[in-house]
């Protein structure tokens, strides 16, 4: 049988002006590794939004990246403080992961 | 003027898509093909103004206009700010972003304005083009400035704002496409005028039928909008449109051209400022001020600004020139 380790698996929703801004704080946590997402459409706290390529401004792209507890932690604490101020949305979750290696 | 504005083709299709999206239609323009139209319609006016001027060559004019534009975008977000924050009543943040809008320039306003004037035999000059790139950033550091005095919380790096402020692809694409067009003048682009010049009309109406879809769906959604932004947002645009009016005629600019410097000073960016505000100033509310400049003052400056502008400048001239 395939032996697997738990990871952390970070998602961050933001406006895609900001992203940039957010990967480097993700380096800046030792995250290197990670995936950017396009996002059709949605609703949340702030009312709806649906992809925006004219100005880019409220178009909203998904960061996803697997990393260490240690890695996922240091972002969290340098992200935390903008959440609220930035309209992001950060959610965190535990991954079985194949090639541990992979994702530190 | 008025009627006739109204029942141009490219503002009819604007009408058609706002009715569309406010009858819930399920009509849509695919965003991809929405932005490449964006960046044709910026490289096709561009090349247009460009080879107008390899023809007039530099003159006196010019550097009036230009100085006229870069004045009027720096100056104009300071009574709106003002404004904004009395009667607006919004925090210092969202009126600094909602001012550098107002300082800023529509293209589309501007390429839609011309041909309208261009119909009434008031074609503006060709170097109104590099009036309207020149227009396009110094209200964003008006605007940065007035919020940066009440202190920031902005991710972006400094080098990075100032990137993404003047280097940001519209400038790059309107002044790249101006100077190609001066250098090639307008023999020079003969053989691409099949693209740049024949289909113009035509992919103004794709693209205006996308922003009525566009400006009425945010105007559903208008969460953001206040009635005081809301007239707001109709009454800046008149009181810059008529400032520019009038400062063009003061200048000695011909009527077309001083109705085009009204379309520019009255009309707010929706594409090249919300993008830095949003990086700049993320706690500024991106559905205020794309609300207001997209949802009201937009759709205003197209079926009624344009159209009032270019009265203006006809009355004028005659008091002025006399």
């Amino acid at each position: 049988m395939t032996s697997t380790i738990q990871r952390r698996r970070i998602e961050v929703l933001a406006d895609e002006p900001l992203i940039a801004a957010i990967v480097r704080l993700a380096n800046n946590a030792g995250i290197t590794h990670y995936t950017l997402m396009p996002t059709i459409g949605g609703a949340g706290a702030h009312g709806r939004w649906r992809d925006d390529q004219l100005s880019g401004a409220t178009a909203k792209v998904m960061l996803v990246a697997i990393t260490s507890t240690e890695h996922a932690a240091a972002f969290v604490d340098l992200l935390a403080p903008l959440l609220e101020s930035h309209h992001l949305m950060l959610l965190l979750s535990d991954v079985e992961v194949v090639r541990g290696v992979k994702f530190d | 003027m008025a009627l006739d504005a109204l029942l141009q083709p490219v503002v009819l299709f604007f009408l058609l898509g706002a009715l569309a999206a406010f009858a819930r239609s399920d009509l849509a323009i695919p965003e991809a093909v929405a932005k490449g139209i964006s960046l044709y319609l910026m490289m096709s006016i561009g090349l247009r103004g460009g080879g107008e001027v390899a023809e007039t060559g530099f003159t006196h004019d010019m550097a009036l206009a230009g100085g006229a534009g870069l004045a009027l975008s720096l100056l104009l977000p300071l009574p709106a700010f003002w404004l904004l924050r009395t009667a607006g009543r919004l925090d210092r943040t969202n009126a600094a972003a909602v001012a550098a809008h107002y300082g800023s320039v529509s293209v589309v306003t501007f390429a839609t304005g011309s041909e309208i004037l261009r119909q009434a035999g008031m074609a503006p000059a060709g170097y109104m083009v590099g009036v309207l790139a020149l227009m396009e950033t110094p209200a964003i550091i008006t605007g940065l400035l007035l919020a940066r005095a009440g202190g920031t919380d902005s991710l972006a790096p400094r080098g990075g704002l100032l990137h993404e402020t003047f280097l940001n692809g519209s400038v790059i694409l309107l002044l790249g496409s101006f100077l190609i067009g001066m250098i090639d003048g307008k023999d020079g682009l003969v053989s691409i005028a099949p693209v740049f010049d024949s289909l113009f009309r035509g992919m103004l109406c794709i693209f205006l039928l996308d922003m009525g879809l566009i400006a009425a769906r945010r105007l559903m959604d208008r969460r953001a909008l206040t009635l005081r932004t809301v007239a707001l947002a109709l009454a800046l645009p008149l009181l810059n449109g008529s400032l520019g009016v009038v400062l063009g005629m003061e200048l000695g600019l011909d009527a077309g051209s001083s109705a085009a410097l009204g379309i520019l000073a009255g009309s707010a960016s929706y594409i090249a400022v919300p993008a830095v505000m949003r990086l700049a100033l993320p706690a500024a509310d991106p559905g205020l001020y794309l609300g207001m400049s997209l949802a009201v003052t937009f759709p205003f400056n197209l079926t009624l600004g344009i159209a009032y502008y270019a009265w203006l400048a006809t009355h004028l001239w005659p008091l002025i020139r006399t």
